[in-house]
């Protein structure tokens, strides 16, 4: 990102008729609070500037100042479409440090709802992709089977949306019957419905003429640019953390890593729907070996203190790789956590990426990025 | 000629593959309405759901179990909680005679239920919980009981 200079640049404004265009911050189309500044030349883009920040909140200054169970509803907050991920991956990354071991039964149902959360965010992403791209209908099918998903999630964690499920060796409390019969009747209708959407959106003219070969990123851009999840997947790396570093019972199962090859927003679309379908694989196969036994581990501390020293733990989430690095200090309080999200090194592809498109292929690629502000700002 | 045969071809296949789209919007035409008109129908909440927390009502007394020992007011992230108690003899345990909730800055965490060591808090169900000024927030959470008590 080059730093602003407004002065040149706007003297050279009136001499070459190129103009500035703030896209965002409250555009609809920039997924919250995301403001890119364009520098037009008629329709084309000349330069384009991301400004982020609008939604700073301070997340790891606060975790600084709270014990680490006092920290565990705000990871939630930072990405709100997958706030049960963020919930997990914070309490793996402590329980990691802690040595502290976690009853199979809860790491089940944890990996069932994360991949339940994965898919709903996909879902969310979805919709709104194509309401981007000015398909208004397929927002409703995927709001539809988005809140089949809340309302299952709901069953187990009494929220909707910023859960605060996962504790320290377990989960808040079990799951009952209408949760397993909600997944169980959930997993077919989803798959009907991923025809559906192929029929819908996949095949129609309109939208692949709007995406197939538009924003295309190399393999090589989108290592140097350390993307990660869905969009690195579909420039042709198959990487992912659940089969790179597992955690959870994730080799255990069995699933495949979607990897595609074009790296446009084509690809970049169909490679969330195949993880929709992998997704289901996961919760399928996890409800289906569900073991008895207690959710939560016996004895663990209220103030729990990690030995003094640094860690690192990573996680897929829906958007790529999560990284939280923690210093404790043996304190009941943390020294340092840094948490390394995704979606700031998956916009970093924007200023190399867009110079040159049109202003309508800017919406299709930002979408197609699926960047979630309040994560990037924390 | 070659390319006017793939240029019809193209609008051919377009033309399908909007009017398959089609299609599917007109079979979930006749399906079942999803959309819950929800001031004049309501979706049933889930057992775990997490309304405001408020003070669980003991069968035996009517009363509150609060003892002011003050582990939630000290767990709660958001520092939303001011409990106090008092003693009517020195024998006598403690009881909460004040508790506060500024449920504006209340995030339902939830923390405040697990800790309590005697297990006085409990979800309420409520919701719709919307009020005009951050005032409107603060609930006595005692005086809720004392309603409820017959
Ligand atoms: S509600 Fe529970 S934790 Fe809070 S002061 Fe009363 S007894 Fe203590
Ligand atoms: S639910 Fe959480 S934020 Fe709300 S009063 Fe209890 S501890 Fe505080």
């Amino acid at each position: 990102m080059t730093p602003a200079t407004p002065e040149p640049a706007l003297r050279k404004t009136l001499t070459e008729e190129t103009f500035f265009l703030n896209l965002g911050p409250q555009h609809p189309s920039t997924h919250g609070v995301l403001r890119l500044l364009l520098r037009l030349d008629g329709e084309r883009i000349v330069t384009c500037q991301p400004v982020l920040g609008y939604s700073h909140r301070g997340h790891e200054h606060m975790a600084q100042n709270r014990t680490y169970l006092q920290f565990m509803p705000n990871p939630p907050r930072m990405d709100y479409l997958a706030g049960l991920m963020y919930n997990h991956a914070y309490c793996l990354a402590v329980e990691r440090a802690c040595g502290l071991e976690v009853p199979p039964r809860a790491i089940h149902i944890r990996l069932i709802c994360a991949e339940l959360n994965r898919i709903s965010s996909h879902l969310l992403w979805f919709g709104a992709y194509l309401m981007d791209l000015g398909a208004f209908t397929p927002f409703l099918y995927a709001f539809d089977d988005r809140e089949d998903i809340l309302a299952i999630l709901g069953e187990a964690t009494g929220s909707r949306l910023t859960y605060s499920y996962c504790r320290f060796g377990g989960v808040a409390r079990d799951i009952n019957q209408a949760f397993i019969d909600g997944v169980r009747a959930f997993i077919p209708k989803m798959r009907a419905r991923l025809k559906d959407y192929d029929t819908l959106v996949t095949k129609n003219i309109i939208f692949v003429n709007r995406t197939k070969g538009v924003g295309v990123i190399s393999r090589e851009r989108a290592k140097a640019h350390a993307l990660t999840g869905p969009c690195l997947r579909a420039s042709g790396t198959a990487f992912d953390i659940r089969k790179a570093e597992p955690y959870g019972f994730y080799p255990q199962f069995d699933f495949d890593i979607p990897v595609l090859t074009g790296g446009d927003c084509f690809d970049r679309y169909m490679i969330r729907l195949l993880e929709i379908e992998q997704s289901l694989r996961i919760v399928e196969q996890a409800l289906n070996r569900l073991p008895a036994g207690p959710v939560k581990a016996e004895g663990v501390p209220q103030f729990i203190t990690p030995p003094s020293g640094q860690y690192h733990f990573s996680y897929e989430t829906a958007r790529g790789h999560l990284g939280i690095f923690l210093v404790s200090d043996g304190s009941r309080v943390p020294y340092r956590m840094k948490w390394r999200v995704p979606s700031l090194s998956n916009l970093s592809i924007l200023p190399v990426l867009l110079p040159g498109t049109l202003v309508a292929d800017t919406i299709a690629i930002l979408g197609s990025i699926d960047v979630v502000m309040p994560e990037i700002d924390r | 000629m070659n390319l006017l045969l793939r240029y019809i071809g193209e609008v051919t296949s377009g033309a399908w593959s909007l009017a398959a789209g089609m299609a599917v919007t007109l079979r979930y035409m006749f399906k079942p309405v999803t959309t819950v008109q929800y001031p004049r129908a309501r979706l049933p909440l889930p057992e775990a759901f997490r309304g405001p927390v408020e003070l669980r009502r003991l069968p035996e007394t009517g009363d509150h179990g609060c003892v002011a020992c003050g582990e939630c007011a000290r767990t709660c992230p958001s520092g939303v909680i001011k409990v106090q108690g008092l003693k009517a003899r020195a024998s006598d345990f403690n009881r909460a005679r004040f508790y506060f909730i500024d449920f504006s800055r209340c995030s339902l965490c939830g923390l405040c239920v697990e800790v309590c060591p005697v297990q006085a808090l409990m979800f309420s169900r409520e919701y719709e919980q919307n009020g005009g000024s951050p005032q409107v927030g603060v609930a006595d959470l005692l005086a809720r009981i004392r309603e409820a008590r017959p």
